[in-house]
């Protein structure tokens, strides 16, 4: 059967390859192939456990932050150290926030809109305003210009874009005006952190520096501009394109296996009880909420290029790290090296007793938090149903629509609570808790893990400390979850089980492969 | 669903202005005006310079951080400064798509930058299109108008370089080096971790200028931007020299912005224009949030971690055998190891020299 290959996926972090088969205009098979390999697991041994956090931040550097939490949780448990002073867990929080804050504006409409918005249909437009109308010249004068930059060579003629020209023009005006937001919220994680990509001031036992007051009021201030925004562009944009591409609630399910370990600690520091709490569904069964462990974590990897020995999941840290020789990106069922076949840099990550295949991200951690009675998700979940015209039913979130509804969720839940990091945060500073590190001594081993969602999912990292050195490190990010290869059972991974079944208008276009891809944010 | 009047594209002249001033400054060539600089990068050609980005063995950070660029605003940048023809983390083609419109713009004039390293053991470790990452660079070196490496994995190979470097990944000016068969690779370095895009438009506002390429160092870095260390413009620098050093996170010395030195801070040993362009339009840069880890330095991971422990044992002469104590009162050593010229605790704008680092400041590539 001919295949059809999406190779580079653009619009991403990092470098994906999708093969999929075809048949009647209907996708019966598909496989993910994560092209790129750096042995972080490798080269970190041997280190300084305190430094680990800054190697973790390079994993990503769309989400760095995030690893860097994950990672310097895993490093204190390791150390022994079960909670951080308060302060350092308010102030990671603030940090945090603007990350989220700038990852969704970003993905929304910088990596994923442009599969539904028409850049070149917005000169068609009558534009109402004259900011819209100034958005339009410009759009025009660089067709005119025929160099179209970042909008060349797509496929805006498919039949598949749907959008009005005016809600294409205003979409585009929003598209650039998200760039000035993501900034902003990015400003104020700089202000805390340093700089970002790439923040300085996380430590092994809590932050290296509570925040001034004049860091705080400019935490405050920008994340004001990206509430303002969610509220009353984002989420209006998410709710005004909908009805055109309800097709989407119809599609994307996948394995309805949802994970979440937790974002933003309260004064407890545990994962259950964070604003987005840790957990696990099975089966879409979201009435029924389960405790998310750690150490449930198994990896597989016959289908990618790692030497496990096949039908054995393995613990994060004792799984097989070092690479096998690279055979072929098109042997995905067999090759003579590799009897089972394998196409991934990715090794697979499943859960539980019975190595499920779990989705992560953002609607995982919503439906989580919906399924736990958090209330505030639960109020902003109902009232989005509501004016998407499905009160009552939160199951149509189980779909492609309801990934990028959540994302857009996700943002919402958290400029909600942004403001409420700084009142507790003043509050601690008033009243003298200003202790925001504990030090420990590095003992001469532990083991530890450390588990966060990052805006792409649940992310976990694992130390043991061996002779007071890194002696073994796993990151097990959402990619090894969203696109993770076939397991050793077979079972394909979220995003392609999510693709089987998917109606393709155009196999030499296929833009609905690359939209349900990009419900993922992988 | 509100349009700001203020967003969009029409950023501030005063601002452009401004910013155009600061690369005139920056290039240190009196004969270039900021005027000079914003009509090169106002388009008077008829046709804007296409820039073609690759991204290799890399964490898309260098990306995002193009993203959190100032003066011109990104969209300016992107659209009216220059042409962005290529560009995987933003580009709306995909696929087959994506794959002609690389063959299209590789075969006209273009300037092409990198993000992330090759892989050189493991060919396969990065792959794009079907092409390892070598191939790619060794089809597109040689038509690209010049080569700018931003961020320290496409100039020395960064993070996934670090020991034992499990798939060989290199920067890219060594690879073409040393297995590319280019005896005198022409490849501007822009190190940082991630790059900064202050120092891409800079540059590439240099090139357009000037119609040249700028000086570089001996590892392929432009002088008129990596001519002095962080500690050079470090406004912790005044405590440095009185000895007063932070011993522990949040202690009193934090409170008074004493000297990171003691907690780690690889400042002393680190060519980067940090204290000069900052980051994230201007709001912070690393040494407010904690201590510099040298990430503009070849091989940082390795030789100067770990990163917060006092500076272990780097070859760099005239530092090694001396306690921070030491250098704190002995303006002497300071000046052997090329830390004369500074202005304590003033970051103005222009302030980059033209003097590079001394010869044996640090080990070069290997």
């Amino acid at each position: 059967m001919p295949k059809v290959v999406i190779d580079p996926i653009t619009r991403i972090e990092g470098h994906l390859r999708i093969t999929c088969e075809v048949e009647d205009g209907v996708v019966v098979d598909a496989w993910n192939s994560a092209t790129m390999f750096r042995g972080f697991e490798i080269f970190m041994k041997e280190r300084d456990p305190r430094d680990a956090w800054q190697f973790a931040q390079r994993i990503c550097g769309v989400c760095p932050t995030p690893h860097a939490h994950a990672s310097v949780v895993a490093t204190e448990h390791a150390m022994g150290v079960e909670n951080v002073p308060d302060a350092a867990r308010i102030t990671r929080n603030l940090i945090e926030a603007t990350h989220v804050g700038y990852d969704h504006v970003l993905w929304f409409y910088h990596l994923n809109a442009l599969d539904y918005v028409n850049v070149s249909n917005a000169l068609n437009a009558t534009a109402s305003t004259p900011s819209l109308q100034a958005v339009q010249d410009q759009v025009r004068a660089v067709v005119e210009s025929g160099q179209l930059g970042p909008f060349a060579n797509h496929w805006w003629d498919h039949p598949g874009y749907l959008l009005p020209p005016e809600l294409d023009l205003e979409l585009t005006a929003h598209y650039l005006q998200a760039l000035e937001i993501q900034q902003a919220a990015n400003d104020a994680q700089a202000f805390l952190g340093g700089k970002f990509p790439m923040i300085m001031n996380y430590a092994a036992g809590g932050v290296q520096a509570l925040p001034t007051i004049e860091q705080i009021e400019y935490y405050i201030a920008q994340m004001a501009k990206v509430k303002d925004f969610i509220d009353t562009v984002m989420l209006q944009d998410l709710v005004a394109i909908a009805p055109f591409y309800i097709g989407l609630a119809e599609t994307g399910a996948g394995h309805g296996n949802y994970l979440s370990w937790g974002l933003f600690d309260d004064e407890s520091q545990e994962p259950v009880n964070r604003v987005l709490p840790s957990g696990v569904i099975y089966d879409q069964d979201i009435t029924n909420v389960l405790e998310a462990d750690l150490d449930e974590v198994r990896m597989y990897t016959a289908h990618s290029w790692y030497g496990d020995e096949v039908g054995e999941g393995k613990h994060p840290l004792d799984a097989g790290q070092e690479p096998l020789e690279f055979t072929s990106l098109d042997d995905m069922n067999d090759s003579e090296t590799y009897p089972e076949g394998k196409y991934s840099w990715t090794q697979s990550a499943r859960y539980g007793e019975d190595s499920r295949p779990m989705e992560v991200g953002p609607l995982a951690d919503i439906l989580v938090a919906y399924g736990r009675g958090r209330q505030e998700v639960v109020d902003v979940v109902d009232s989005t149903l509501e004016a998407v015209g499905a009160p009552g039913q939160p199951e149509v979130l189980l779909s492609n629509l309801g990934r990028i509804a959540g994302r857009v969720l996700r943002a919402k839940v958290n400029a909600d609570f942004a403001q409420q990091w700084a009142d507790e945060l003043l509050s601690a500073i008033g009243s003298g808790t200003t202790e925001v590190y504990e030090h420990r001594d590095v003992p001469e081993s532990g083991e530890g893990a450390g588990g966060w969602n990052a805006p792409r999912g649940a992310l976990a990292h694992y130390m043991r400390i061996e002779g007071g050195k890194i002696g073994s490190y796993a990151a097990v990010p959402p990619t090894n979850w969203n696109a993770s290869t076939r397991d050793d059972m077979d079972v394909r991974g979220p995003i392609e089980e999510t693709l089987i079944g998917l109606p393709i208008e155009d196999p030499e276009r296929p833009l609905e492969i690359l939209r349900s891809v990009h419900t993922f944010d992988p | 669903m509100a349009v700001e009047e203020s967003s969009l594209l029409s950023v501030s002249r005063r601002d452009f202005l401004k910013f155009c001033g600061w690369v005139a400054a920056a290039m240190g060539l009196h004969t270039v005006s900021a005027t000079d600089v914003a009509r090169a990068l106002e388009n008077a050609m008829t046709r804007r310079p296409s820039v073609v980005w690759s991204s290799f063995q890399a964490c898309t950070g260098c990306a995002v951080s193009l993203l959190q660029n100032r003066e011109p605003s990104v969209a300016n940048l992107i659209l009216k400064q220059i042409s962005l023809d290529y560009h995987e983390t933003v580009m709306a083609a995909a696929g087959s798509a994506a794959e002609e419109l690389w063959e299209e713009v590789t075969s006209g004039d273009f300037y092409w930058v990198v993000e992330g390293s090759v892989s050189t053991t493991i060919p396969e470790a990065i792959m794009i299109a079907g092409k390892t990452g070598v191939q790619i660079v060794d089809e597109t070196y040689p038509k690209a108008a010049a080569t700018i490496s931003t961020g320290s994995c496409a100039c020395y190979g960064n993070i996934q370089a670090s020991n034992p470097n499990p798939t060989g990944a290199k920067g890219i000016a060594e690879y073409l080096r040393e297995d590319g068969g280019v005896a005198e690779p022409v490849v501007i370095n822009l190190p940082r971790c991630p790059g900064n895009g202050d120092d891409l438009v800079a540059t590439l506002a240099y090139v357009l200028v000037t119609g040249e390429l700028p000086e570089l160092d001996s590892i392929g870095r432009p002088l008129f931007l990596y001519g002095q260390t962080i500690h050079d413009n470090c406004f912790r620098r005044g405590h440095f020299d009185a000895g007063e050093f932070v011993e522990t996170w949040g202690d009193e010395g934090w409170e008074k912005s004493w000297c990171l030195y003691k907690v780690g801070c690889k400042g002393p040993f680190t060519y980067a224009p940090c204290g000069v362009t900052q980051w994230n339009g201007n709001v912070s840069w690393c040494v407010h949030n904690g201590p510099c880890m040298g990430c503009a330095e070849p091989r940082f991971w390795d030789e100067l971690t770990p990163f917060y422990e006092q500076t272990p044992g780097v070859s760099v002469p005239g530092v090694g055998g001396f306690t921070a104590e030491q250098i704190g009162i002995g303006l002497g050593v300071a000046t052997a190891v090329g830390l004369g010229a500074h202005a304590v605790g003033q970051i103005a704008t222009g302030r980059f020299g033209k003097g590079g680092p001394p010869e044996d400041a640090e080990g070069g590539e290997s």
